[in-house]
């Protein structure tokens, strides 16, 4: 690549970056503009704080500073929106605004090495809150076959659609989100609606056609998850294994971050290459699965292990969903343990099985930091 | 010869990998295995000690370290091998392309599917075998780009996901050219979960490797099955497996 071409390309990328920041925009307006409780105040300021969050790692990269005073410009306006919404809030007592903050919805990603159990614990997590009455959206953020299976879609195709997708050439893969279309909008009209009334959205699939037709997805999904900032939804991002679609930052949306380990050695090193790249703001569990009777990784103790079960190998073997399959296994009672540390109480549906380990509001989410040693 | 092994994370393309490089080498092969997945682990199947295989640098990481850019003219993959490779047993040289440690504004990833490539397309293959243990999904598959000289092994466990992914790689490698797909159904319980493998992949040549829990504590361990006991099913079988790739 010569200097000129750099530099077009430079310039492009610059351009896409210019109107992702517009598009942020739009989402800020379209939600404060529907602000009229305080829960909707809530959600303005989580939805900013999580642009800005997402805005510092572009202010830090090189690739942007050509845009370095439209990042500043931007980031008075989402810290005016932060600073709008909390006088929002001071406005109403501490017990309603506590409330308001409880009923945000979760912003959740799951990582870890392949074969970890990601998909299965997503699916099952995902169907679990629905169950308790909360509206859940789950993305598929693998470019590989596999969540539709385990949250009981067979082999269906989820894949945000082309309709909702357009082209630019500064994109990092050619595509985009379409110009003009929310988030909220996409959810409403370009996702699937599966078992328990959980929203399924994703990635294209690699296989079908091309790189590039699953590739193309790929920015859109991460916007629409990103600038998705209704309250009383739960997100939740099932992320290709490994570590490249954390270090692609495809969990920017995510409040809460699942790292997923299994008893081999190999597992536990994953995790710990994984722990560094959360990122700052995002609170950390780890999750053990697939358990017997080994002991846990040295510094990489999980808050909740999900034990072994061979109907949950049956089920996956058969490509069906555990949840339908073995609802009384107990690894689904463990990811029940798994749903309990990120919500409170239950709402219609009250598993009498065992007593819930915690009872905070979302936003009050422990901090469950792990020691890494590498 | 160059074989790439691709398949769903957890599938067994590692510890496959791995244990075939080491068969291939103990029957007379110079054998170069490349771990081209940016979470690196190949060298615990080959027999790697562990903290060799957290301390080893890959390529990418050892070339940006440099202060390698870019605009550098990409040294010989070749002498890539020399420098930043590391010995294994039975002769074996690893090589890993890049490694992610960290979020960072340098395309690592990218750079670890284009090193990959070069490797594949660069090395000279008549003498050795180049054994090339590819990231999990099919990314790496459509990267490496291996061709109709090479063998390409798509690797499975029982679960219908896995099945279906492996599916998908024995697909991106036809249309790559690829002449020789070798279906493996791992991790196998049982002649009908291999049949079933088997009949989703379609593949001409299918081989089994069982389950077998003494690779799966040799996996807890974090040490190589070919070390912990090459005497299990599933050693044996990936013993064979290296008789029917290099026979012909």
């Amino acid at each position: 690549m010569d200097e000129a071409e750099r530099e077009a390309r430079r310039k492009r990328r610059e351009e896409w970056a210019s109107a992702t920041l517009a598009r942020q925009t739009a989402v800020m307006d379209d939600l404060a503009g529907r602000a009229d409780s305080a829960v909707m105040w809530a959600a303005v300021r989580r939805q900013a704080n999580s642009y800005l969050r997402h805005l510092a790692t572009w202010q830090r990269s090189k690739g942007y500073s050509g845009i370095d005073s439209l990042m500043d410009a931007q980031q008075g306006r989402l810290r005016d929106r932060v600073a709008s919404a909390e006088a929002e809030l001071a406005a109403v007592g501490d017990a309603e605004r506590r409330d308001a903050e409880s009923r945000l919805g979760l912003r959740l990603a799951v990582m870890g090495k392949g074969g970890a159990g990601k998909t299965v614990i997503s699916s099952t997590i995902s169907r679990l809150l629905a169950r308790r009455g909360r509206n859940v959206l789950v993305a598929d953020l693998d470019t590989n076959p596999g969540l539709v299976y385990s949250i009981g879609l067979g082999a269906a195709d989820v894949a945000i659609p082309v309709e909702a997708l357009e082209e630019n050439a500064g994109s990092a893969y050619g595509w985009q989100l379409r110009s003009g279309l929310l988030p909220r909008e996409v959810v409403e009209r370009y996702t699937t609606v599966g078992p328990d009334g959980v929203r399924v959205t994703g990635l294209g699939k690699i296989g079908e056609a091309d790189k590039i037709s699953a590739k193309r997805t790929v920015v859109a999904v991460v916007q629409v998850l990103l600038g998705f900032g209704e309250p009383e939804w739960d997100v939740i991002g099932d992320l290709e294994a490994g570590p490249t679609t954390p270090f692609e930052r495809y969990h920017a949306f995510s409040d809460d971050v699942i790292v997923v380990v299994g008893p081999a050695w190999r597992s536990a090193m994953t995790a710990r290459r994984l722990l560094p790249m959360v990122g700052e703001g995002r609170s950390t569990t780890v999750v053990g699965n697939r358990f017997r009777h080994e002991p846990d990784h040295p510094g990489l103790a999980p808050h909740v292990r999900i034990p072994f079960d061979a109907d949950v190998a049956e089920a996956e073997r058969r490509g069906l969903s555990p949840l339908d399959e073995c609802p009384d296994s107990p690894t689904i009672k463990a990811i029940e343990q798994v749903v309990d540390l990120f919500v409170s109480q239950p709402v219609h549906h009250v598993p009498t099985h065992h007593v819930p380990t915690h009872h905070v509001p979302t936003h009050h989410v422990p901090i469950h930091h792990v020691e890494v040693r590498v | 010869m160059r074989i790439a092994i691709c398949g769903k994370g957890g599938s067994g393309k590692s510890t496959i990998s791995g244990s075939l490089a080491r068969s291939l080498a103990r029957r007379g092969h110079t054998v170069v295995a490349v771990d081209a997945d940016p979470n690196p682990n190949l060298g615990i199947s080959l027999g790697v000690p562990r903290d060799t295989v957290e301390t080893m640098k890959p390529i990418l990481n050892a070339l940006l370290d440099a202060g390698h850019t870019h605009n550098d003219p990409k040294p010989l993959a070749e002498d890539l091998l020399d420098h930043y490779g590391v010995d294994a047993p039975d002769g074996i040289r690893l090589v890993a392309t890049g490694k992610i440690e960290r979020p960072s504004d340098a395309c690592l990833c990218c750079g670890s599917h284009n090193t990959t490539r070069q490797f594949f397309g660069e090395l000279a293959d008549d003498e050795r075998v180049i054994v090339a243990d590819l990231e999990a999904g099919l990314n790496d598959l459509i990267w490496a780009k291996p061709g109709a000289n090479d063998v390409v092994l798509a690797v499975s466990e029982g679960s219908e996901k896995s099945v279906e992914i492996a599916r998908r790689a024995v697909v991106v490698a036809e249309e790559l050219g690829v002449t020789r797909i070798i279906g493996v159904a791992n991790r196998s319980t049982s002649e009908q979960d291999a049949a079933r493998v088997a009949d989703a992949l379609g593949t001409v040549e299918f081989f089994t490797v069982p389950e077998d829990p003494a690779v799966e504590h040799a996996d807890h361990l974090g040490v190589a099955p070919m070390d912990a006991d090459p005497a299990s099913p599933a050693m044996v079988a990936v013993s064979e497996l290296a008789d029917l790739i290099v026979k012909q």
